[in-house]
């Protein structure tokens, strides 16, 4: 767990050095894209176009600040009021100008933050995809909104969560795991934000060295792993452990003999999928099903 | 092209007909490149393994891992990789001959881009439809292929004729359209785009025995009727006027083998996704290298098309092993230059 280790380290200096004083505007950030971002003054009309930044956003306690969100941000529950703007490939832009935001949360690839920059809109581009990336962007957020002291304890909470959840798997014996998005079987590997959840949860990642990030598995090899425990995030699109066993050779597999398939729901999905301030919540979620008879 | 006409007459007319040497020597090495296949793959196996998995799969007893790897994985996908690259290799010649034209492909029609329309629903919405999500990826895809068919052939119609350039004009706009849906359903839901694509892109890795079972009746029928229709498409060859004249009911005659073909490649793409370049490659090759008879031409192409799309489904699958690489981007990466290369030496023939 030494990567995990220097998160904390890390966040807890940053954490000292955030509280020692509030944030003094103007105030330049680079983001992802390696643009600087000038803001003048406190942002008052945020809009956020990854659902990730919009929880983050409403856990840093700014929720009332968001004016609009893209259409797949649906958590909180405080968004749902918000008007959609589309997605990161096909945003609205008309409807987003029209807000008048002073400051737009958008992701590095869809080509979103150039426009909006021709547009004299002030953008920050840039999505956490790593567990690190994701405590760092609650710390970016909370300068780029003066929530340092929210960051720093949100931080903190979720780092602590997280320790409480290592504390009582680390000893127990890892099941090995495999984790499908998608039925071609699609999975996920090292270096991926659900590859972190999995180790932190005390599960060991069938998808190991010389995998991509987000490979597409030869199914032989995963009858070979034959691991102890399955989750589908597949599951809300109709792959249920039923549909496992009918995939061929894959009844042999411990997992799907004992039934130890987990299904997860679409709320699940976006929990463990999205690295954002519900990390702590996926990390036990996965925990529980991995060591039932602990957690 | 007057040699061409010169050529196939003499074959029409040559009672010899079926050339057996290229063909045992091709069901030979088809063997041999299947064999090889179901041998490698990620998970090493060695010789005793691979037998024992297979009699244990013919006497019901599977029960290690190997068996399991060997019987349920290994073998139902390379034979069905050889079934779907028959097929498509058939539906290559029928379209071919039926257009006489050697670049028409098995796709033409608007197969591919109706069988991605369907699977794109059924992997984006299947769940919100009920009656959608029991027919499942193949399904739709099978059906929708045929329904993208059919429109393309109302559309082309006139009166009882189906002229090709229409046809040709129906299948582009009945294709775009479809594409366009495809596209559509992909960027509304983000979260499925890597299925929907994987799905585009080709592959065999959740092929069974089901599917096996599933598709072979259709490429049976198909594959009959085109291999039958060995001396009517030499005798199209020579003309839509011609044909007639010598005894060939065009109309009819051409619109079994597109029914046949489209079966055959719908069924194919049904189960494997969209699979480039074997039907165009195969039946090209086999033209060059032995002639247009189609009586030797429909079988060897099958059995070129088999052993191509085995090979390409190998690569798919050992090259970054134990990760794969979608079989419609080996197909395009190998048979694009190949096909130039063909291309170029066909200038030199003709």
């Amino acid at each position: 767990m030494e990567p995990f280790r220097r998160v904390i380290g890390i966040s807890l200096l940053l954490a000292l050095i955030g509280l020692a004083a509030a944030v003094a505007y103007p105030l330049t950030v680079v983001d992802d894209l390696g643009r600087e971002v000038v803001l003048d003054e406190e942002p008052r009309r945020i809009v956020s176009m990854i659902p990730s930044s919009t929880e983050t956003v409403c856990a840093l306690g700014a929720c009332d600040l968001l004016v609009g969100v893209d259409q797949f941000s649906n958590h909180p529950q405080a968004v749902a009021s918000l008007p959609r703007l589309g997605s990161a490939f096909s945003p609205n832009i008309e409807a987003l100008v029209a807000l008048e935001p002073d400051l737009v949360l958008a992701d590095e690839y869809s080509g979103i933050a150039g426009m909006l920059e021709e547009l004299g809109i002030t953008v920050y581009a840039g999505t956490p995809q790593t567990l690190e990336e994701t405590f760092e962007s609650f710390e970016t957020l909370g300068r780029l909104l003066d929530r340092e002291t929210e960051a720093a304890l949100l931080r903190g909470r979720l780092l602590g969560e997280i320790e409480e959840v290592q504390r009582r798997v680390s000893e127990l014996p890892s099941p090995s795991v495999y984790f499908e998005v998608d039925a071609t079987p699609y999975s996920v590997g090292p270096g991926s934000y659900v590859d972190e959840l999995i180790a932190l949860a005390g599960g060991e990642n069938i998808i190991g060295e010389g995998f991509a990030q987000f490979p597409q598995v030869d199914p032989e090899y995963i009858v070979a792993q034959d691991p102890d425990v399955i989750v589908l995030a597949d599951a809300p699109f109709g792959v249920t452990s039923g549909s496992l066993a009918a995939r061929p050779g894959w009844s042999s597999i411990d997992a799907v003999r004992d039934g130890r398939v987990m299904e997860l729901t679409s709320e699940q999905v976006d929990a463990v999928s999205r690295a954002g301030p519900r990390v702590a919540e996926a990390v036990r979620l996965l925990a529980a099903f991995f060591h039932p008879d602990v957690l | 092209m007057a040699l061409m006409q010169e050529t196939l007459a003499a074959a029409t007319v040559n009672r010899a007909g079926v050339r057996w040497t290229p063909l045992a020597l091709g069901s030979l090495l088809l063997a041999a490149v299947m064999l090889v296949a179901v041998a490698i793959g990620t998970v090493p196996l060695g010789p005793a393994e691979l037998l024992r998995g297979v009699w244990h799969g013919l006497i019901g007893e599977v029960t290690s891992t190997a068996d399991v790897i060997v019987w349920q994985i290994r073998l139902p996908r390379v034979l069905l990789a050889a079934l779907v690259g028959g097929a498509l290799a058939l539906a290559g010649v029928a379209y071919q001959g039926i257009f006489r034209n050697p670049l028409a492909d098995p796709y033409l029609l608007g197969v591919a881009s109706g069988a991605s329309l369907g699977a794109a629903v059924a992997i984006t919405l299947g769940v919100s439809l009920t009656w959608v999500g029991r027919f499942g990826v193949p399904g739709l895809s099978f059906a929708f292929a045929l329904l993208a068919v059919l429109v393309v052939l109302l559309m082309a119609r006139r009166g009882n004729r189906i002229p090709v350039l229409s046809l040709i004009l129906a299948g582009v706009v009945v294709g775009s359209t479809f594409t366009a849906a495809t596209s559509f359903l992909m960027l509304l839901t983000p979260e499925r785009t890597a299925g929907v694509l994987a799905w585009l892109l080709g592959s065999f890795s959740t092929a069974g025995w089901s599917a096996i079972v599933t598709i072979f009746p259709f490429l049976l029928l198909a594959a009959l009727c085109t291999l039958l229709a060995g001396r009517t498409l030499n005798l199209l060859q020579l003309g839509d006027e011609q044909a007639a004249q010598l005894g060939v009911p065009v109309e009819a005659a051409k619109l079994l083998l597109i029914a046949v073909a489209t079966l055959a490649t719908a069924a194919a793409v049904s189960v494997s996704g969209i699979i480039g370049f074997v039907g165009l490659l195969a039946p090209h090759a086999v033209r060059l290298a032995l002639g247009p008879d189609h009586r030797t031409l429909t079988p060897l192409a099958m059995l070129l098309g088999a052993l191509v799309t085995v090979l390409a489904d190998l690569l798919a699958r050992t090259v970054i092993a134990p990760a794969e690489i979608p079989i419609g981007v080996v197909t395009a990466l190998v048979g694009g230059p190949f096909f130039l290369w063909l291309l170029r030496k066909q200038r030199n023939l003709l």
